[in-house]
């Protein structure tokens, strides 16, 4: 029967993953690595909506999301906002987005205007940074602390991963080979690793970008799709399973499996931090 | 509302085959929360991505939610293939347009529907010195462009037999060879 306050749900202190499925953003508590499956809910309904990325911004504790359906960027604080929508015009497909928690911005991907596009968070002061060289661009990942964008492009002629600084400058390409439908992408600063899950190859890999010591972490995955990182864990969502897969990348092996209830695909995956990771800040840095 | 105290507080979700709902307090609207495999919306009324339908009938007649129709020329990688309701296609590939990427986008030429890529759709590459209006797009059938007087093949390329100055933008000019003079 009818439930209080059905579009809003806060979420409980603690970490947590965020995850798109079928009109909804939904998350699952993590307790130390596991996830608390039986805790799962439904953050946000968007009965109309087709969402594909999502993204956490650990100092406003706001979840933002892409949607296809009348292409946008909204978001919604966690603790029980109304979606508000930040970017409505001159949009086609976003797919990926990533949060500078620093800079206070927002990073995202659009296949169609094939292009990557950065605005203040509250959709002001918007800026395209690539424009070329683009054809199915997907996965997009900030490094705030450091200063680099990461993406994925899963063209099928020429798959790539690259990375630039936040401006769009100092752009290169840090793979090429070997490649095929790079979906997911991730980055854990801690350990400086950047991860991604290719449903093309079937495999999760992982490389220190600055030193590009790539490895295989796992293979027979089946078809990821969103990915978020978690201390030694790293999570995909996967099209096939319609779930939520966690891996240990140290021990290279699937530590653990969340199947919703519905069965449909799942989309984009984020980690929400009970607080942003500390001692990291450009301050910091230099 | 159960606080009420009477029979009638209570009412039926007005969702399909038993899934549940909820309220938003706000707009006492209701909203289903478990719909039916492949379907979604507030009452169930729409298509998971990727599929296409009417699952309510609410246009008319009930068409069960079925994957994007896009002759082949779709990427199951994409998102957003087709739109939820009509089916119309939206991320056509391989150079194809149209509702049902059944055609060749506009400056191509081909058959959509050919089984191999690579015999799909292709640029028709108009000469902007032979053609009208330096036009880009061609016979989506043959691939001819429309070519300016005595101008010739497909592509609009080269001056017919007897005739020179493609480059005017005007056409080719008669050569004008005297008969005698010339080696044929």
């Amino acid at each position: 029967g009818p439930t209080p306050r059905p579009d809003v749900h806060p979420l409980p202190p603690g970490t947590h993953l965020l995850y798109a499925q079928s009109g909804r953003i939904e998350h699952v508590p993590l307790e130390g690595y596991d996830m608390k499956k039986e805790e799962a809910k439904a953050l946000l309904h968007l009965p109309e909506k087709v969402v594909i990325g999502v993204a956490y911004d650990c100092v406003e504790k706001m979840v933002y999301w892409t949607e296809i359906t009348t292409p946008s960027i909204s978001r919604a604080n966690i603790q029980g906002g109304e979606p508000t929508p930040v970017i409505r015009s001159d949009i086609d497909s976003p797919e990926g987005i990533t949060i500078d928690y620093l800079g206070r911005t927002m990073f995202w991907t659009d296949s169609m205007k094939d292009r990557i596009e950065v605005a203040s968070l509250d959709g002001t002061q918007r800026k395209v940074i690539i424009d070329t060289d683009l054809v199915n661009p997907r996965a997009i990942i900030a490094d705030p602390p450091n200063g680099y964008l990461y993406w994925a492009d899963w063209n099928r002629d020429a798959p790539k991963i690259e990375t630039s600084y936040m401006d769009g400058s100092n752009r290169r390409v840090l793979v090429k080979d070997d490649l095929g439908l790079p979906n997911g992408l991730t980055y854990d600063p801690q350990s400086a690793q950047l991860c991604w899950a290719d449903a093309g190859t079937h495999k999760l890999e992982c490389m220190n970008p600055g030193r590009g010591d790539r490895r295989q972490v796992l293979d027979g995955v089946q078809y990821p799709f969103g990915m978020a990182t978690f201390g030694k864990n790293v999570y995909y969502t996967d099209w096939k399973r319609d779930a939520v897969v966690a891996v240990d990348r140290y021990a290279g092996k699937e530590s653990d499996e969340f199947q919703p209830q519905k069965r449909t695909k799942l989309y984009g995956l984020a980690a929400a931090y009970s607080q942003c990771l500390q001692g990291q800040n450009y301050c910091a840095v230099n | 509302d159960a606080t009420g105290g009477t029979s009638k507080d209570c009412q039926s979700c007005p969702c399909p085959s038993g899934a549940t709902c909820a309220v938003v307090p706000k707009t006492r609207e209701v909203v289903c929360t478990n719909c039916p495999a492949g379907t979604t919306g507030k009452r169930c009324e729409l298509c998971d991505d990727g599929f296409f339908g009417d699952p309510l009938g609410q246009e008319g007649p009930v068409r069960a939610c079925r994957a994007c129709k896009c002759s082949d020329n779709i990427d199951p990688n994409a998102v957003g293939n087709c739109n939820r309701e009509t089916g119309e296609c939206l991320k056509c590939i391989y150079n194809t347009a149209g509702f049902f990427c059944d055609r060749c986008q506009d400056g191509f030429y081909g058959n959509a529907l050919a089984t191999n890529p690579s015999d799909k759709c292709k640029p028709c590459a108009c000469s902007a010195f032979g053609t009208v209006n330096q036009q880009t797009s061609c016979s989506q059938v043959t691939g001819q462009c429309q070519c300016l007087p005595n101008v010739a093949e497909r592509d609009c390329s080269v001056c017919e037999p007897g005739f020179y100055n493609l480059h005017s933008g005007n056409g080719c000019e008669r050569c004008n060879c005297n008969p005698i003079g010339s080696t044929n």
